[in-house]
């Protein structure tokens, strides 16, 4: 579904990405890992569309998608959710999500419907299958830290993603709130048939959960396998110096 | 759909003014007919920099020019060509909203004070060609005596037309802040990063608001030309401009109807603050750096949290309230 | 059209660009340490103007006279900045750019009308000293001898403010607070007084901008709304915080100016605008680097 061949970006003398290569195929859950510093986010970023990569080619169902806006990859079905909460403070949970599915009916630019009345069983359903429908009045900025990295991964999913990448979903949560997220995110890429990728820290999470790991060290990709074998590769022990957890 | 759209309270508190305001003139001084004139004019011109302003986390700096225009196709047309009035009237709106699509085009691939800066430059430029084209525009002195049709020249007259339209401008406005687009472009101001994250165009949004928002500056201008029959560059000044900015920030520019009550107070205040002195520009200076320091939310703003500060545990439809406003 | 009128035209246009960039200077410098881009700034440059007058005119309008003014003037205004500063701006600091904005509109609208009171709305005058006055051949070309004091001041003042940021701990502190303030705190020095010199610093350029100023125009209250908006644009296309920004953005402007009396006398102040913008559209944060 996504391939990403060979890419480079450099940022004034710094190289962040230096030949990078994925594969993620349809309805699998990746995962990217690798130490600090080692260009995971930076290779996010590429993907959809925040930076263009200075060489090398990231394609989408075949088609290529290097260098698209951020608005267009988003329009070809992958959705992002940041690490940090990148939500709409002032509004309510409902509107946060609301936003997101108006833009993926392409109802962003209607000014002639009250927008309370569109797009309502659309929203629910998202906010439903986030656990936040009870809180759909409150005001974002509101919600504690947890509640507001899962509204993160809902407002991504009201673009109907095909593909769902997450940066560091877990970061700095505490266990249940880590259980939890962890269990939507299963249940998302079993019930709705979402794509997965995702980068993380812990090494728990990521051995029991994803079915493809990518190992990424000064930019460049090590290995891509299943769990078993990132586990025995030699160079992945050598890039881990046998501590995994950041 | 309006029960919805809006409490029934707020409903009925615009009906009562609207009618209070329509029986004004069969009983007012003619002095009070034309400052309210004046304060619905300026109203409309703050109420439309909000939608960018407030509504759109848009560094306007220099609205000003659309409303200018506005007037100034007016008078233009009104006084070099034999066209009929109401086409220089409808004409007005849609020179300024093409004055914001090209302006507007130029600044929206910057943020924040790049772009009002850019702005001002742009701006600045259409003003110094009113000023220096002497021989079209009148120059320094502006264009008077702006024929009119009869009885638009009354001061009855005039306040109803103004009132009329005044009134389905704010009206549309409302709507449309409560539409799907008022909801993205507010999505926008609070994290544009987000929204294009999300599939949102954000340029093309910003462009398209600030198109808007000129075309409602623009129809502020007409009336304005209506009401004094005549313009002068001084409308297209970035001081003005900053005024503008000024009353948004006073009535409370996240709220819908703070810059009406801040164009009110402004006008207001000027009105009366002219007949005792010479410096009503001091007086409002010393408003503005208080309004800083102790009411940074602007009147309206500030009545809201007294009201949400009354209230006990968050309700959900109250809370819903305020985020909807 | 005779070569050597359009060098003196050039020239003149060069010796304004250096008062634009004495106060440009003081904005920028303002901008890069504060980051409070100080709308009043161009009122400042008007109080040094009208200050000037009044001290010029104590001493009847001698060469003596101007050159007191063009000493004193300056430490008025700075006298002045820091009332402000220590009084209402330091407590705004912390408070978003748009407040800041429309703090110093207010000041500005304050200032003026300040101005009207103190002053009146009169025109006024200053003479310029007698070494000053008049004109000068040189290699053919008629040059104003004031255009050429102007044309050695404004190096002057750059390399001062060089010196000033590069050389002095007042200096290096400054460009470490506006990069990190908190840091800059942590180590024990008293952030809050840095800031106030440098807003000081600044405002006292404007002031001395509006004293050089005052011999080669009638000096009059609608001298700070050109002024600041020039200073500001210049400030932008220069590079936020970037003093050699600001000459540049200065001597373009003064040049674009010079050039549109030229060619296209009535429209002659908007070629500076046109400038600007093709230098926004071009490079949007400016030609320089800014400082933040």
């Amino acid at each position: 579904m996504l391939r990403v061949e060979n890419v480079v970006k450099s940022f004034d003398d710094f190289t962040a990405v230096n030949g990078a290569q994925l594969t993620v195929a349809d309805g699998a859950l990746v995962a990217v890992i690798g130490p600090n510093g080692a260009g995971k986010t930076t290779l996010f970023n590429l993907i959809i569309g925040l930076f263009k990569p200075d060489r090398g080619k990231i394609t989408f169902d075949d088609k290529d998608i290097t260098g698209l806006p951020p608005y267009e990859i988003c329009r070809r079905g992958i959705a992002r959710a940041f690490q940090i909460a990148n939500i709409f403070p002032r509004l309510s949970v409902f509107e946060n999500v609301q936003v997101a599915v108006f833009a993926q009916q392409r109802q962003s630019r209607n000014f002639l419907q009250p927008a309370h009345t569109l797009a309502r069983a659309e929203t629910n359903a998202i906010l439903e299958s986030a656990g936040l429908q009870h809180k759909a009045r409150h005001i974002a900025s509101a919600l504690s830290h947890g509640d507001q990295r899962i509204l993160e991964i809902a407002i991504a999913l009201g673009s109907q993603p095909r593909l769902l990448i997450l940066d560091e979903p877990t970061a700095g949560m505490s266990p249940e709130e880590t259980a939890t997220t962890m269990s939507l995110v299963k249940q998302l890429a079993q019930t709705r048939g979402i794509t997965i990728l995702f980068c993380e820290h812990d090494m728990d999470i990521v051995f029991s959960v994803a079915q493809s790991i990518m190992v990424m060290r000064h930019g460049q990709t090590i290995i891509q396998g299943t769990p078993e074998q990132v586990r025995q590769n030699r160079q992945v022990q050598e890039a881990y110096l046998g501590g995994a957890d950041a | 759909m309006v029960k919805a759209l809006v409490e029934p309270r707020w409903l009925v508190a615009t009906g009562v003014i609207l009618i209070g305001l329509l029986l004004i003139p069969f009983g007012a001084p003619l002095f009070y007919i034309y400052i309210l004139s004046v304060i619905f004019v300026t109203a409309l011109l703050a109420m439309s920099l909000n939608l960018v302003l407030g509504y759109g986390g848009i560094y306007q700096f220099h609205h000003a020019v659309f409303y200018g225009v506005g007037a100034y196709t007016v008078a233009l047309i009104l006084t070099r060509t034999s066209l009929p009035w109401w086409v220089a009237l409808l004409a007005g709106p849609f020179v300024a909203a093409a004055t914001g699509l090209i302006i507007g085009w130029f600044c929206v691939r910057l943020t924040k004070l790049y772009f009002g800066m850019l702005q001002i430059s742009l701006g600045s430029l259409v003003w110094i060609i009113v000023y220096r084209w002497y021989d079209v525009t009148g120059g320094d002195n502006g264009i008077h005596d702006i024929p009119m049709p009869e009885w638009l020249t009354t001061f009855q007259g005039a306040y109803y037309f103004i009132l009329a339209v005044v009134a389905v401008c704010v009206g549309l406005m409302f709507l449309l802040i409560k539409s799907p687009f008022g909801a993205t472009l507010q999505a926008i101001r609070d994290n544009p990063q987000r929204c294009e994250a999300i599939g949102i165009n954000v340029r093309h949004h910003k462009l398209i608001a600030i198109v808007i928002a000129a075309f409602f500056g623009g129809v502020a201008g007409v009336l304005f030309a209506t009401l004094e029959r005549s313009v002068f560059p001084g409308l297209l000044f970035w001081v003005l401009s900053l005024e503008i900015l000024v009353m948004c920030l006073l009535g409370g520019w996240f709220t819908f109807a703070g810059p009406l009550l801040g164009a009110a107070i402004v006008v207001a205040l000027r009105t009366v603050a002219s007949r005792y002195t010479d410096y009503w520009t001091m007086v409002l200076g010393i408003i503005l750096i208080l309004l800083i320091f102790f009411l940074p939310e602007g009147v309206m703003g500030f009545i809201q949290e007294r009201a949400a500060a009354k209230r006990t545990a968050p309700h959900p439809q109250r809370v819903e309230e305020r985020s909807g406003s | 059209m005779d070569p050597s009128a359009v060098i003196s035209l050039l020239l003149v246009g060069l010796a304004r660009a250096m008062i634009l960039f004495i106060v440009s200077a003081g904005l920028t410098f303002v901008l890069g340490v504060l980051r409070v881009p100080n709308v009043a700034h161009g009122s400042l440059y008007m109080i040094g103007a009208f200050v000037a007058f009044t001290i010029a005119t104590a001493f009847g309008q001698s060469s003596a006279g101007f050159w007191f003014a063009l000493i004193l003037a300056p430490l008025v205004v700075a006298a002045v900045a820091l009332i402000i500063e220590r009084g209402l701006l330091s407590h705004l600091y912390q408070r978003e750019h748009l407040m800041l904005i429309l703090f110093t509109f207010g000041l500005m609208l304050i200032l003026n009308d300040l101005v009207k009171l103190i002053w009146g709305a009169e025109y006024r005058s200053v003479t310029p000293p007698e070494i000053l006055d008049g004109a000068v051949t040189l290699f053919g070309f008629n040059i104003p001898r004031y255009s050429l004091f102007l044309l050695f001041v404004g190096p002057l003042v750059a390399v001062g403010l060089w010196f000033l940021s590069n050389k002095t701990r007042l200096g290096k502190i400054a460009r470490a607070a506006s990069v990190d303030r908190e840091m800059v705190g942590v180590l024990g020095i008293n952030v809050s007084w840095v800031f106030a010199a440098a807003f000081v610093i600044g405002c006292a350029l404007a002031g001395l901008g509006g004293a050089l100023v005052a011999p080669t125009t009638s000096i009059s209250l609608g001298m700070d709304l050109t002024i600041i908006i020039e200073s500001f644009l210049i400030v932008i296309i220069g590079g936020l915080g970037n003093t050699w920004g600001a000459l540049i953005g200065s001597i373009l402007f003064g040049v674009s100016q010079s050039l549109g009396l030229l060619f296209f006398p009535q429209f002659a102040i908007a070629f500076p605008y046109a400038v600007v913008v093709i230098v926004l559209l071009l490079r949007p944060r400016g030609l320089l680097r800014s400082a933040w």
